[in-house]
C-alpha cells in the first residue's frame, strides 16, 4: 500500500510537474498567438492610369484598421494590411493573391481589384477557400451568377444592375418632366461601358417607352481626344446624353464638351461624375450635369458621413473616392464578423457574414446588409443629383428606392437564368 | 555516338525532373511551387521565341499571339467543350500549328522590321477578336467560372501537387524537344539562314520552307506556354494576347541570354523573381525593371547565362593554355 501510495504520489507530482511545464511552455505560445497580427492581403492596382483605385482603397482600409487596432484589435491581435500591386493585369492579380495567402501568411483577402482582376482573384479563392471580400468590382455576375459565385467570397460594392435601375428610373422622371425623347449614349468601349450602358438603355425604355436612342458613341478606354465622338453627338442633336465614362476619361470628355458648348444643347446624364476626384479635376465644372452619387460627403446627409470624409481628407490630404467608402465598409463588415466570432477562420467569418447587417454612414437608412443568398451588399446609399461648380458640387440629390431596385433585380436575375 | 548523346540528354532530363519533384519536399513552400509552375509556362514560351530570334534571326514582336491562342483554345476546350486534358492539350497544339502555318506563310517572306511588325499586327488582331467576341471569350473580363480538370491516368490537376509535377514534366519535355531540334540538321540550317540566307539558298536549301517550319514549331511551343499559364490561373485573359506579353518574352531572352539554350529559361526566372520581389517593395516596378534592363544592355549584353558561359569557357581556355604551352 505504502508503495502504492508513494507511487501515486510520484505520479501526481509528475502530472503536476508536467502540467506546470506544459503551462509554462504553452503560455508564451498563447501570448504569441494573441499578439500575432491579423494579416489581410489586398491585391489591387497601385500603378498606372488607375492607381487612384488602389491608393484610395488602401487608404480607407488602413484608416479603418487603425480605428480597430486603437480599440484593442481582436483580443490584442491587430490588423495589418498587406497590399500588392497587380498593375491592372489579371494573371498578376491571381499570382499576388496566391502569394499573399501562401507566403505572406494572410488569413483574409480584400480584393480591391477592378472587375477583370476580381474575376481572377475569384478563381484563386475558389481553389484556396480563404475568406475574400471583393470591394471595387461592380460587375453583377461576380456574385449574381451561381456558376461564378464562391462560398467564401463576398462583395461589398455597388452592383451594375442596382445602378442601372436607379439611373434609368431617375432619368425617366426627368425625361418625362422635360419631355426628353431623343437620347444618345457615349460610353467607354469595353465590358463595363457596354454592360452599364446596355442595362441603362433597357431600363430607360421600360420606365419611359417614349425614349428613342438616336445614336451611340464608343470612345476607347483612356482615349485622349473626343472630337470625333463630340462631332457625332452634335450632328445627332440628342435632347439627352447618357455616359458611363469615368475618372480621367470623363474629365477630358466634359472639358472638351464645354469647348463645343454641348451642354447648352443637351442634358448630360453621367453616372460617374459625382466623385470628388472627377468633380475637382474638371476645369470649369458645368452646372446641371445629372450624376449618380459615387461618393459625396453630403449624401447620405448624416454627420458621420461628413466626419468620415473630413477625417480621410485630413489624414491623406486628398478626397475619398467611391472605392474608399466601399473598402471602409468592407473593413467594417470584417471587423464586425471578427468581433462576433472572436476568430479569424474563414469558415466562421463566412457563416456570420451571410445576412449580416451593420450600421454605417454609407447606408441608405444608416445600415447595409450582406444579402445571404448571393453574398453581396444591398441597402447602400444610391442617389442622383445635379452638379454646381462649387462645393458641395452636387445638389438636389434624390435617393433611389431600394424596394423598386430589389423587385427589378429579382426579375433581371430570372431573365438571366441566375435563379 | 549520337545515340549516347541522346541517352545522356534523357538522363539529364530525368534528373532535372527528379530534382524539381523533390524540391517541394525539401522546401515545402507553396509560393515556391507556384513560382516553378509560372516559370514552366514562361520558360517554354520564351525558349520558343528564342528559336525564332536567337537561332533563326527572325525577330517576332507578335509571338504573344501563340501564348494567348494557346491559353484561350486550351481553356475553352476544357470549359466549353468539356474535353479531357490530354485531348485539349493535343488539339491546342494542332490548332496553334495550323494558325502558325497560315500566319507564317504570310509573314516569313518579309524581312526584318516588316516581319516584326506584321507578326505584331496579327497578335493585336487576335487581341481585338478576344475583346470583341464576348460570347465565347468573355471579352475583357476573360473566361469566368474556372476550368474543369477531369482526372486522367490518375493525374488530378485540381490537386496543386499534381499540377506542379505536370507543369514540370511538360516544361522538361518541351525544352528537351527544342534542345534536340536546335542540335539537329534543322537547327544548324536555321543558324545558317540567320547568318547568311543567300548563301544558304545557294546550297539548295529552300529558305522559306525552313523558316516556316521554325515559325510553326515556335508557335506550337508558345501555345504550350499559354496553356500551362491558363491552368495556373484557371482561366484565360485578353492580357495573355496583348503585345506586352511578347515584350516580356523579349526581356526574358535579353536577361538570360539568347546565345545559350537555357538563357530564356534563366531570363524567365530572373524576370519573375524581379517582379515578385520588387512588387513587394515598391509600386515603381516599371522603373526598376527599366533600370535592370538598361544595366543588362550596357554591362551584360549576352545575358546572365551567356556571360557566365563565356566567363567559364575563358577560364577553361586560360587554364588549358599553360598546359598546352608546356607541351610545346
Amino acid at each position: 500500500m505504502a508503495t502504492s501510495s508513494s507511487h501515486h504520489g510520484t505520479r501526481r507530482r509528475l502530472l503536476k510537474g508536467a502540467a506546470l511545464a506544459a503551462g509554462t511552455l504553452a503560455f508564451p505560445m498563447i501570448s504569441r498567438a494573441q499578439g500575432k497580427p491579423i494579416r489581410i492581403g489586398v491585391p489591387t492596382i497601385l500603378s498606372g492610369r488607375v492607381a487612384q483605385l488602389g491608393i484610395s482603397s488602401r487608404n480607407a482600409l488602413e484608416m479603418e484598421a487603425e480605428k480597430f487596432n486603437a480599440a484593442g484589435g481582436l483580443g490584442g491581435r491587430k490588423i495589418e494590411i498587406v497590399a500588392r500591386d497587380s498593375k491592372g493585369k489579371p494573371d498578376e492579380a491571381a499570382n499576388n493573391t496566391r502569394q499573399l495567402i501562401n507566403s505572406e501568411g494572410c488569413e483574409i483577402i480584400i480584393s480591391a481589384e477592378s472587375s477583370a482582376g476580381a474575376f481572377a482573384v475569384q478563381e484563386v479563392i475558389r481553389e484556396l477557400k480563404v475568406l475574400c471580400i471583393h470591394t471595387n468590382s461592380e460587375t453583377s455576375s461576380l456574385s449574381a451568377d451561381p456558376k461564378i459565385r464562391v462560398p467564401s467570397a463576398f462583395r461589398v460594392a455597388r452592383q451594375g444592375i442596382h445602378d442601372a435601375i436607379v439611373s434609368a428610373s431617375h432619368a425617366a422622371k426627368i425625361a418625362k418632366a422635360k419631355n426628353l425623347k431623343t437620347w444618345m449614349t457615349c460610353s467607354p468601349d469595353y465590358a463595363y461601358g457596354r454592360d452599364n450602358t446596355g442595362l441603362f438603355v433597357e431600363y430607360l425604355k421600360k420606365f419611359y417607352p417614349q425614349a428613342e436612342i438616336v445614336g451611340e458613341a464608343w470612345p476607347k478606354l483612356f482615349q485622349a481626344d473626343y472630337t470625333e465622338n463630340l462631332t457625332k453627338i452634335l450632328q445627332a442633336k440628342p435632347q439627352a446624353l447618357y455616359s458611363a465614362l469615368w475618372a480621367g476619361d470623363l474629365v477630358s470628355f466634359v472639358d472638351q464638351s464645354s469647348i463645343y458648348n454641348l451642354f447648352a444643347q443637351t442634358n448630360l446624364f453621367a453616372i460617374n461624375m459625382a466623385d470628388y476626384t472627377t468633380l475637382t479635376a474638371v476645369k470649369n465644372l458645368p452646372a446641371g450635369i445629372h450624376s449618380a452619387t459615387r461618393y459625396i460627403k453630403t449624401f447620405p446627409a448624416n454627420a458621420e458621413n461628413a466626419a468620415w470624409a473630413d477625417a480621410y481628407k485630413g489624414k491623406y490630404k486628398d478626397f475619398p473616392t467611391n472605392w474608399s467608402w466601399e473598402n471602409a465598409t468592407a473593413m467594417s463588415f470584417l471587423t464586425a464578423a471578427m468581433k462576433k466570432t472572436n476568430a479569424t477562420e474563414s469558415s466562421k467569418l463566412a457563416d456570420v457574414l451571410r445576412g449580416m447587417k451593420i450600421k454605417t454612414p454609407f447606408g441608405a437608412d444608416g445600415t447595409i446588409t450582406m444579402r445571404a443568398e448571393d453574398q453581396t451588399t444591398i441597402g447602400y446609399a444610391l442617389g442622383w443629383g445635379t452638379t454646381i461648380p462649387k462645393e458641395p458640387y452636387v445638389v438636389e440629390i434624390q435617393a433611389g428606392d431600394w424596394n423598386a431596385i430589389l423587385e427589378h433585380e429579382a426579375q433581371w436575375k430570372k431573365k438571366m437564368g441566375y435563379v | 555516338m549520337k545515340q549516347a548523346s541522346v541517352g545522356r540528354d534523357i538522363a539529364l532530363a530525368v534528373g532535372a525532373f527528379a530534382l524539381l519533384a523533390i524540391l517541394p519536399l525539401v522546401f515545402p513552400n507553396k509560393s515556391l511551387a507556384d513560382f516553378v509552375v509560372r516559370l514552366s509556362a514562361f520558360a517554354v514560351f520564351a525558349t520558343s521565341l528564342n528559336l525564332l530570334v536567337g537561332y533563326a534571326g527572325m525577330v517576332s514582336f507578335g509571338h504573344g499571339l501563340f501564348y494567348g491562342l494557346g491559353a484561350y483554345s486550351f481553356a475553352l476546350m476544357l470549359q466549353k467543350l468539356g474535353l479531357s486534358v490530354p485531348l485539349a492539350f493535343l488539339l491546342t497544339m494542332v490548332f496553334s500549328a495550323l494558325v502558325a502555318l497560315v500566319i507564317g506563310a504570310i509573314c516569313i517572306r518579309l524581312k526584318e522590321i516588316y516581319f516584326s511588325f506584321l507578326t505584331l499586327a496579327f497578335q493585336m488582331l487576335l487581341h481585338s477578336i478576344i475583346i470583341a467576341w464576348t460570347a465565347v471569350t468573355g471579352g475583357d473580363q476573360g473566361l469566368t467560372g474556372g476550368l474543369p480538370r477531369p482526372p486522367f491516368l490518375g493525374i488530378r490537376l485540381d490537386d496543386p501537387r499534381h499540377l506542379y509535377l505536370f507543369c514540370c514534366a511538360i516544361m522538361i519535355i518541351s525544352l528537351f524537344v527544342m534542345w534536340h531540334l536546335v542540335r539537329s540538321p534543322f537547327g544548324y540550317t536555321l543558324r545558317m539562314i540567320r547568318d547568311n540566307p543567300r548563301r544558304t539558298a545557294f546550297l539548295g536549301v529552300q529558305v522559306w520552307r525552313v523558316r516556316l517550319l521554325a515559325f510553326v514549331v515556335a508557335g506550337v511551343f508558345g501555345a504550350i506556354g499559354g496553356a500551362l499559364m491558363s491552368l495556373f490561373v484557371s482561366s484565360a485573359y485578353p492580357d495573355f494576347a496583348y503585345w506586352t506579353v511578347s515584350g516580356e518574352a523579349v526581356f526574358m531572352i535579353l536577361l538570360g541570354g539568347m546565345s545559350v539554350f537555357l538563357g530564356p529559361t534563366a531570363g524567365a526566372a530572373i524576370l519573375l523573381l524581379l517582379n515578385d520581389t520588387v512588387t513587394k517593395l515598391t509600386e515603381h516596378y516599371s522603373l526598376v525593371l527599366g533600370i535592370v534592363i538598361l544595366l543588362f544592355a550596357l554591362g551584360l549584353r549576352k545575358g546572365l547565362l551567356g556571360f557566365l558561359v563565356e566567363a567559364w569557357s575563358k577560364r577553361g581556355a586560360q587554364t588549358s593554355a599553360p598546359a598546352t604551352a608546356s607541351r610545346h
